[in-house]
């Protein structure tokens, strides 16, 4: 009998895990399991497969995945065509140790037979949207026992408190950031088109919904005494600032109205983009991933929340802003911004107040990133969980 | 002994000795409804729907095994079918309270004793003077949870008195019940000793009776 590779026998001993995502809109979704993928990959030496219902996006944020393929490599991840809307079209595959259902897709139905049928069966997660409030703590880990099946899942949420699953971060995202010097981020914004903007002015990233408190913001910032440059991300910023300017913002074409200058960025990759939040001064960022990125980036943020039907969103952003401004003494001045920014109260007077207060919100993020490092990272929380299951 | 439905079941075409399976959606889940976990019999203690921003509604649940008296706290997706289990119920009045038990009578003054634990997320309506209507519900013959009428009257024993102005019902203040001491959010109008309608169901105050 010959002796099995050592190679061979190490892979085998790996976990393997399936990630499940279905991309409702945008990138946040398919940012965030493409995040956890690579960590859980990278730094757990787990074997992971990531399934996606829309390629096309994924390729958009990952240039290096055809859309067209159903199966391919990128660097540790093997990436899946999931055809959910034909749900027949499902290829057999071997059922993962543990499978996560990321943001309650449902899974699809021949996989989940599947799991059933495994001798053990797989450590099942749904993991949810990210938020700060109380509820969360309380429904952290609890099972979900599916009905007439021998499966359970269990809802991972993530969060803010030790009582939660904590935020992603990479191992040596904070060595990254520290080690990003001035020079460099001038030769990073001139890689990816921009020219060196004034320093005594205001340097700001702009990543956001279609907002009705940007028109006013722009003028806010066009009529000040500050010159502020924004960079202004492709899709719904990029549309309503040309709109603005009754031009089109082109990449290397910017655009100036009195003390506001505004250069249109090209799509950036997920490691680019943290460039981008640690050059900037202030950043402006929405939905989850930009979000969480903007505190590990340790400047002040303004946070765009995904709009909800009835406005279930702003107890959400409430929850946040409570934990986030705790120990902040002037908290007034950023509730009243943010709020503004999300649609409740007059940006443009908002504004002027967060500007003064803007270098001791710099400190606090500080504090406030040191704080949420000791929550432990998400992928390091899910590893620890399904540990103490097997 | 009649086996009734409730708010969200359907008819299922199994049937499991005196108990009729059904299909219950998780966001009609309430205090006294019996589910199938694990193939075993578990009563609802307390259920709680949560759903802010772009969260999916989730319902956490607190359970009793009504064969192991196991506690277990579990969640749901809000939309989750599970399988529910139509019990036998029994039109009671609530009697009086003796350690650990609430004790009900039916109309032929026999008692049922219902453990406090089991219909903790009630106790706030219960009242030892409290005349209205009850069902409780019966697994194997053993009397394990009741279910309140969908509203039900209550006194309001404090609550601060509101400047005067607005009588709209949009303003809303804390208000403390008579005898249990619960608190709730009431109309700005409602005022000391008034007696209130309360909707079971979900907890919220609806409307001050004359």
């Amino acid at each position: 009998m010959t002796e099995m590779p050592a190679a061979k026998a190490q892979s085998m001993a790996r976990p393997r895990w399936d990630i499940f995502c279905a991309v409702v809109d945008n990138f946040g979704d398919i940012g965030v399991c493409w995040r956890l993928a690579q960590q859980l990959a990278a730094e757990q030496n787990r074997e992971v497969r990531l399934w996606v219902d829309h390629l096309e996006s994924f390729s958009q944020l990952c240039p290096n995945i055809s859309p067209a393929a159903e199966q391919q490599q990128c660097g540790l991840i093997d990436v899946r065509d999931w055809p959910r809307h034909s749900p027949d079209a499902f290829p057999d595959a071997e059922v993962a140790d543990v499978v996560i259902e990321a943001f309650g897709c449902e899974l699809p139905a021949r996989y989940l037979a599947s799991m059933a049928q495994r001798e053990v069966t797989p450590i099942w997660i749904n993991l949810e949207y990210l938020s700060a409030e109380r509820w969360v703590e309380d429904c952290h880990l609890l099972m979900s026992p599916a009905p007439r099946s021998r499966l359970s899942r269990h809802f991972f949420f993530p969060g803010f408190t030790a009582k939660t699953g904590g935020v992603l971060q990479e191992r040596d995202l904070n060595r990254s950031r520290q080690a990003f010097t001035r020079a460099e981020a001038t030769q990073f914004l001139t890689r990816i088109g921009i020219s060196t903007p004034n320093p005594d002015g205001l340097l700001i990233s702009l990543f956001c919904y279609e907002n009705p408190a940007l028109p006013p913001l722009l003028e806010c910032w066009a009529d000040g005494t500050v010159p502020v440059t924004v960079l202004v991300t492709p899709g719904f910023p990029s549309t309503q600032v040309s709109n603005w300017f009754q031009h089109e913002l082109m990449l290397g074409q910017p655009l100036q109205r009195g003390k506001l200058t505004v250069c249109g960025l090209p799509f950036l990759s997920q490691p680019d983009y943290d460039r981008l939040l640690w050059s900037c001064d202030l950043n402006f960022v929405r939905g989850e991933d930009s979000f969480v990125r903007a505190q590990w980036a340790r400047k002040p943020f303004v946070w765009q929340i995904y709009p909800q039907s009835e406005n279930t969103h702003l107890v959400k952003l409430d929850a946040f802003l409570g934990q986030f401004l705790r120990d902040f003494p002037q908290s007034a001045a950023v509730e009243r911004c943010w709020q503004a920014w999300n649609g409740v109260g007059e940006i443009s007077l908002a504004w002027q107040d967060f500007r003064e207060i803007q270098n001791s919100l710099q400190e606090h993020t500080e504090v406030w990133a040191c704080q949420l490092d000791r929550t432990g990272n998400l992928a390091d929380n899910l590893v620890r969980f399904v540990r103490g299951k097997s | 002994m009649t086996t009734v439905g409730g708010c969200g079941f359907s008819i299922f075409d199994r049937q499991d000795g005196k108990c009729v399976m059904s299909v219950k959606i998780a966001s009609n889940l309430q205090s006294g409804n019996v589910i199938m976990i694990e193939n075993e019999p578990v009563v609802v203690i307390k259920a709680q729907i949560n759903k802010s921003g772009r969260n999916q509604a989730v319902v956490k649940v607190k359970t009793k095994n009504l064969l192991t008296n196991r506690v277990s706290e579990l969640i749901f997706k809000s939309d989750e079918k599970l399988e529910g289990v139509m019990m036998e119920r029994k039109e009671c009045t609530y009697s009086y309270f003796s350690t650990p038990n609430h004790v009900f009578v039916d109309s032929d003054f026999n008692e049922y004793e219902i453990d406090a634990e089991s219909i903790a997320d009630l106790e706030k309506y219960i009242t030892p003077d409290m005349k209205e209507v009850c069902e409780v519900t019966f697994y194997e013959g053993r009397s394990i949870s009741v279910v309140l009428p969908k509203t039900i009257i209550r006194e309001v024993e404090y609550t601060e008195p509101v400047a005067r102005g607005d009588t709209s019902g949009k303003i809303t203040k804390t208000a403390v019940l008579k005898d249990t001491k619960h608190e709730l959010q009431v109309s700005a109008f409602v005022e000391i000793g008034d007696k209130i309608e309360i909707d079971t169901e979900t907890g919220e105050f609806k409307r001050r009776c004359t």
